[in-house]
């Protein structure tokens, strides 16, 4: 009975790896074939799997960020250099080649919201996009000039809204790779200047 | 944290460049407790088991 619980506690502190994290990776994975990183972020690393993976893969230094202490420290027991951060706030300018952002974008009811990591996880605020639009805000100080961003955004969330938003900061956006769920399709973007 | 992050962070505030004062690292030279300052602020922010927590402080202590 102790075992369940815990597993439930441990489950609402920090997001698991799932379809949409496999997505982005092995999505960036592919497109970094071509376009080779030194140095990389991802932001809301959460467990860190989508750090290590593109770690291992590519060879790049990938580092995690994530705001939930909790998700830190698992990040930081799988091997990826961990800092808790808000978005991209304490990084320096121009230092990434590539950051991965695998975002909260459930739109959610502001009654419905539980006050729990999950939900820091999750929540995309009313719109799905509470967090993606400071994110696009903010990221493109730390990329370097030719770095690219790889944003996973669901049909929930607005692919179109996500891409008009991203030229309004001066990104161009490409479809990287597509993947159909019952209820919304994920897609990878990859953007540059 | 790896002392060679030093190169890629910076305050979250002013984006000026953090100074680190380690009072605890591993075998491998890995900072694992201490402190980063900003040079030009003179906010502190502390590192914990391997990671420098860079809130800022208004929302370092957000726990859910």
């Amino acid at each position: 009975m102790t075992d369940l619980a815990d597993r439930r506690d441990a489950e609402t502190e920090v997001y698991q790896p799932a379809e949409d994290s496999n997505l982005l990776a092995e999505a960036a994975i592919a497109d970094l074939e071509s376009h080779p990183a030194d140095l990389a972020l991802e932001v809301g690393t959460g467990s860190g799997y989508v750090a290590e993976t593109v770690a291992d893969e590519t060879g790049a230094r990938v580092l995690g960020s994530d705001l939930n202490p909790h998700a830190c420290r698992q990040a930081r027991e799988r091997g990826v250099e961990t800092v808790r951060a808000d978005l991209l706030e304490p990084f320096r300018a121009g230092v990434f080649d590539a950051v991965l952002f695998n975002p909260p974008y459930l739109p959610t009811d502001p009654d419905d919201e539980r006050d729990d990591w999950m939900e820091v996880a999750l929540s995309g605020g009313e719109d799905g996009r509470k967090v993606i639009e400071p994110f696009l805000e903010s990221v493109g100080r730390a990329l370097a000039p030719d770095g690219v961003v790889y944003l996973l955004v669901s049909s929930l969330t607005g692919v179109d809204e996500v891409v008009e938003l991203a030229d309004d900061e001066g990104f161009s956006a490409v479809a990287l790779r597509d993947e159909s769920f019952p209820f919304e399709t994920l897609t990878v973007l990859k953007l540059l200047r | 944290m790896k002392q060679s992050l030093m190169d890629i962070i910076c305050c979250p505030l002013d984006k000026q460049e953090l100074e680190l004062d380690a009072t605890e690292t591993d075998d491998d030279e890995e900072v694992i407790s201490g402190t980063l300052t900003c040079t030009e602020c003179g906010e502190t922010y502390p590192i914990e088991d391997g990671i420098p927590n860079l809130l800022p402080p208004d929302m370092r202590d957000v726990e859910a």
